[in-house]
């Protein structure tokens, strides 16, 4: 039991900080998002016995954090509200990042994520899970199809609509910048 | 997939954002965009919406969460309850207030301590200053003390026997030793009771005396109080006679 207590601990210092992005960003609570992070842990600990390495320990995880994420969406009843957390300071933030970004920089781009994270709230929660998914967390198509529980077309229609959703909210903030260049 | 890409399959369109497309399809979706500026324009938007969405950083909080076996107590746990009134009170607050209440108690009891070729005496209530016949209430030796105090004067001994014993022989049996433990534990026990026995005979009759003190006292207090009253009863009575002859002569028609 010790032994397995610390071996799992290994994963959760592996994975709890992308599985605290994924909550932040699906639900948009700081506070929340390391509830949701927390008990993913905890769910993923007691289920461990009967995970028979079917699926990816990463998917298995995220699954979990996305069932919590949908729980806690549903009984608050209520969109993501994009929420910084009390302690960023952004002067802390540059002393962090070194003479490799200035201050000026570092506003602009809190902005730029302040924005961003205003437009992602507009979506509804489907597409904005797979925007985060896909965008954050690198998975395939298929892999968010399965974590979704839906077609594989549906996944892409998905990020269609809610990248043209997040395009006219960058454009009505003024960022039209984005006019050029070709996916890589 | 059709060979030819058409505008309105935008799940195509983000597959090759993604680049989810297979070399073949790829290439006739650029082909498709060297012609359909719509289309490339879409993409490019597209692209630069994906572009601006790597600006969207999650905090950089540490979580520090570990799992920990649940028979061990846990290392840093935090638990939020609301605090206890008492733990808001500064410690010289409570002390403080410990000390009041003890002053009140002794003034209220008039409790008095003296010492003199009797021992310790120790006198509570209001009436022996007024009432010089009554003596100071003398605490009595304790009725159990001849019980148990040879008997712990005999159990100090037998310890020190058995620490001597110990010293000298260096080890103990474990046999033994649980015996003898389990035998001065019990007489320990014994005494425990018993000397708790005697405090509390001992607390009822101080507070018997106290309460009956206390009764005496409020009974002086009420009979001062009537006789006060009562005075004050005659001079208003005195006063009243006065105004009525003041009031019928002022009535006496004038000739």
């Amino acid at each position: 039991m010790a032994g397995d207590a610390e071996s799992f601990n290994q994963l959760v210092l592996r994975w709890e900080r992308p599985i605290y992005a994924l909550a932040y960003r699906v639900i948009g609570r700081d506070e929340d998002a390391r509830d949701v992070a927390q008990e993913t842990f905890l769910r993923a600990f007691r289920a461990l016995p009967g995970f028979k390495g079917q699926a990816k320990f990463s998917s298995w995880l995220y699954r979990i954090a996305l069932n919590l994420c949908r729980d806690w969406i549903r009984r608050k009843k209520r969109t993501p509200v994009v929420q910084m957390p009390e302690d960023m300071d952004v002067i802390e933030m540059a002393a962090d990042r070194g003479p490799v970004e200035s201050i000026e920089d570092l506003v602009a781009r809190n902005e730029m994520s302040r924005i961003v994270a205003e437009g992602m709230k507009l979506l509804p929660d489907e597409q904005r899970t797979a925007i985060v998914l896909k965008e954050y967390h690198g998975l395939t198509f298929q892999e968010i199809a399965d974590l979704q529980g839906c077609p594989l077309s549906t996944v892409k229609t998905r990020l269609y609509q809610g990248l043209s959703v997040l395009r006219k909210h960058l454009e009505s903030q003024g960022m039209t910048s984005f006019a050029s260049g070709r996916a890589s | 997939m059709s060979l030819m890409f058409t505008c309105d399959d935008k799940a195509t369109l983000v597959a090759y954002l993604y680049d989810e497309l297979d070399a073949q399809a790829r290439l006739r979706v650029d082909e498709h965009l060297r012609q359909c500026a719509a289309c490339a324009a879409d993409v490019g938007a597209l692209a630069g919406v994906r572009i601006e969405l790597t600006q969207w950083a999650a905090p950089n909080v540490e979580l520090g969460v570990t799992v920990v076996r649940e028979d061990a107590p846990p290392p840093s746990a935090t638990v939020l309850r609301p605090a206890p009134w008492w733990n808001t009170v500064p410690v010289w607050a409570q002390a403080v207030a410990a000390i009041l209440v003890l002053a009140v108690s002794a003034a209220i009891a008039n409790v008095q301590v003296k010492s003199g070729p009797e021992g310790f005496v120790v006198s509570t209530g209001w009436m022996t200053s007024t009432a010089g016949s009554v003596a100071p209430a003398v605490v009595p030796a304790p009725a159990g003390d001849a019980q148990w105090r040879p008997a712990l004067i005999a159990l100090e001994q037998k310890l020190r026997d058995g620490i001597r014993a110990n010293k000298e022989t260096g080890t103990v049996r474990a046999a033994s030793r649980s015996e003898v433990d389990n035998a001065t534990m019990a007489r320990v026990r014994v005494l425990l009771e018993a000397s708790e026995t005697k405090q509390n005979r001992e607390l009822a009759f101080r507070m018997t005396q106290l309460m009956g003190d206390i009764n005496v006292q409020r009974r002086a207090d009420l009979l001062r109080v009537e006789q006060a009253i009562g005075h004050t009863g005659v001079e208003v009575a005195k006063q009243r006679q006065q105004l009525n002859y003041v009031i019928r002569a002022s009535t006496v028609p004038h000739e």
